[in-house]
């Protein structure tokens, strides 16, 4: 099949899923009134509540809700084959992902602007809000474990990336420096300060940076420092760790979101140039990459993940459906909606777009890189270069060399994994304190919640085996995502609405997500029994393990609590007042 | 005078996806720092009104004659400052509002 077929096939899927099944659902169920008065208008005060051009609002929500998650989860999944991968893709956006991004701006519409913590403590029960919170933090958890692994492990060991991602960040503060304090034009900086960034990224591929950078990592074949973990990644995966820091403790302003801005821009045109490097290549997808691998994900020498199902529905999360979005929608989008009639297509729209993006990923595996070069990056633990060496080759059509394009991949990835691991362990540090800052004060101040969070952290990226730890990282996400579906299921039946639209997907999701933990939980678990890893490894699985186990448990206790919250009667609509 | 004739439709269709073009890209680059810095002012006013104006949420701050002397300034964001203090948050707010 030639790759330009696939996006078409994927235009088709938006064009079903939102001009027909999401459009009659909203105007069938949900019947959004213009004339209504939205929080972001009744509450107006100028910090939650305000309300945004719908455009202006879709760009917002297309930005905080597509990461890495869409790039790497289908190159992973390609290892059951394409066609499964792009079907999962292109079906659970149509009827799981825009339902939940969909649904839950409009129950915080609807509900004043209430967040997902409020509502499932009274739309489900007084420990579903706990529940949620833990979801939450396990899943910041396992998304630092799974991108402080693809950065440090992966990407940073490669001597041409870390000039080009360090480089970045200083500009990045510099932009901060030159908007806030020189007051300069914002279009100049950007200007100025992204054509420097390419030739940060550019002097990272020269021949001397790269043997500096190789004798920093202790010689080509990096030493091996404990376990399985070699000095570089060891050393690597420090850096990161810190960065995280500078970005949690630092004003946000001087760090985190400069250099966000500048990352957008690097992230922006790399997308920009590989769509139009993919249309005007468009190949067949390679004849020896299979349509379908095997039900185990086993393919050509590559070790098999586990089973399709449920595996594959918790490795592609953002792209199908992601837990992530809905508590983005429901906290932020929501208070800032305009109109009620905007938010299909912000909410819809955006998850749409994004699944656009998981399938470009999808052909950057199996037609960029291609069967044999993608069982060698990945049997390599590679699974990032997979998407650096396909973007390359995207791009290589448009006259950019692949020995820039691949360093070039290598930075996109790196930075966009950086731009969400700070935020991550913002969110971690405040967590944290609020749970144990009445036991242990301590844990109160910046600096201790900061190094409590990325010490967990450490532990995971140091001894989990990736897979599982993204399977993992997939599995919390996809609980999050039932947990708000079960929120909107509820929310649609208390008002007398038809709800099966949002409760058939939260059984599917839930089942999937408690599968693929007790599968996930039972492969590390046997494999620690068999013997014969390495003691860093062996620590890991414990931990992963015990996750997939804990996660499990608190989700069961949740359904126990949706299945008494379901037998509520609805609430009875109040006469009008005479 | 000659009265210029309207633009053709096309061109303002045309006009009319390249604004919309133009407001996605605000709302994925400087839009979530405008809101920062918005978010940053209101803090610094709401602290502000906190302090003079306490004593309308309970909290006696100064003596009523300098509240009195700011109140036709503080006025317009007393509304807003209501509801963002008395509002109840947990940990779900963070997820926009970072920290």
């Amino acid at each position: 099949m030639n790759a330009i077929t696939v996006l078409i096939i994927s235009l088709i899927g938006i064009g079903v899923g939102y001009f027909l099944y999401a459009r009659s659902i909203d105007r069938s169920i949900i019947r959004p009134d213009g004339s209504k008065t939205t929080p972001a208008k009744m509450f107006m005060d100028g910090v939650d509540f305000t309300p945004a051009n719908r455009n202006v609002l879709f760009g917002y929500q297309f930005k905080s809700v597509a990461a890495l998650g869409p790039i790497v989860g289908p190159i992973v999944a390609v290892r059951w084959g394409w066609l499964p991968a792009l079907l999962w893709i292109i079906l659970g956006t149509m009827f799981i992902g825009w339902v939940q991004d969909y649904g839950s701006i409009m129950v915080g519409v609807r509900e004043e602007g209430q967040t997902f913590g409020a509502l499932s403590f009274r739309l489900i029960s007084r420990r579903a809000r706990t529940i949620l919170l833990l979801f939450i933090y396990a899943y910041l958890l396992l998304l630092m474990a799974a991108f402080g692994k693809i950065v440090g492990f992966d990407l940073m060991t490669n001597p041409a990336v870390p000039l080009g991602v360090l480089l970045v960040m200083a500009l990045g503060m510099a932009a901060g420096h030159m908007t806030y304090k020189l007051k300069m034009d914002i279009l100049v900086t950007t200007g100025i300060i992204v054509v420097l960034a390419f030739v940060g990224i550019w002097l990272g591929t020269v021949e001397s940076v790269k043997n500096l950078f190789v004798a920093i990592n202790g010689g080509a074949t990096s030493p091996v420092l404990f376990g399985s973990v070699t000095w570089a990644q060891f050393l690597w995966s420090l850096v990161v760790l810190v960065l995280c820091y500078l970005g949690a403790t630092l004003p946000i302003w001087r760090w985190a979101q400069p250099i966000n801005y500048v990352a957008f821009w690097i992230v922006f045109l790399g997308i920009l140039g590989g769509t139009i490097g993919l249309v005007l290549w468009h190949p067949a997808i390679p004849a020896d990459f299979p349509a379908l691998s095997s039900f185990d994900g086993k393919l050509g020498d590559l070790k098999a993940l586990g089973p399709l199902w449920p595996l594959l529905f918790v490795t592609i999360a953002c792209g199908a459906i992601s837990g992530w979005h809905s508590l983005v929608s429901s906290s932020g989008t929501s208070r800032q909606l305009e109109l009620e009639t905007d938010a299909l297509y912000v909410g819809g729209g955006a998850m749409f777009l994004e699944m656009f993006l998981a399938v470009l990923s999808l052909l950057c595996a199996a037609v960029g890189v291609g069967y044999d070069k993608y069982v060698a990056l990945v049997g390599k633990g590679a699974n990032a270069g997979v998407f650096a060496n396909g973007l390359a080759a995207f791009l290589s059509k448009i006259g950019v060399p692949v020995s820039f394009g691949l360093p070039y991949g290598a930075v996109f990835l790196t930075l966009m994994a950086l731009t969400i691991m700070y935020l991550c362990v913002r969110f971690m540090r405040v967590a944290s304190a609020e749970f144990l800052g009445d036991a242990v004060p301590v844990i109160r101040n910046t600096a201790v919640g900061t190094i409590v969070a990325l010490a967990l952290s450490a532990l995971l990226i140091w001894t989990g085996f990736w897979s599982y730890v993204w399977i993992l990282f997939g599995a919390a996400n996809q609980l999050m995502a039932s947990l708000a579906l079960l929120i909107i299921s509820l929310w649609l039946k208390s008002k007398g609405k038809n709800y099966l639209w949002a409760f058939v997907p939260f059984i599917f999701m839930f089942i999937t997500s408690i599968a693929a933990l007790l599968t996930t939980a039972y492969q590390v678990i046997d494999a620690n029994v068999k013997g014969g890893l390495p003691i860093d490894k062996v620590i890991g699985n414990w931990i992963a393990g015990g996750l997939a186990i804990f996660l499990s448990l608190a989700a069961l206790v949740l359904a126990w609590d949706a299945i008494r919250a379901l037998a509520r009667p609805a609430e009875i609509p109040k006469p009008a007042q005479a | 005078m000659v009265k210029s004739s309207p633009p053709p439709k096309w061109y303002e269709r045309l006009r009319r996806y390249g604004r919309a073009l133009r407001d996605i890209l605000y709302g994925m680059t400087t839009y979530e720092m405008v809101r920062d810095l918005q978010k940053e002012r209101a803090r610094l006013e709401h602290l502000f009104v906190l302090i003079t104006m306490g004593d309308m949420l309970g909290i006696p701050i100064l003596p009523p004659y300098y509240s009195l002397r700011l109140l036709p300034y503080v006025v317009p964001c007393i509304e807003g400052w209501r509801c963002c203090l008395l509002r109840e948050r947990d940990l779900t707010d963070l997820t926009d509002f970072e920290t």
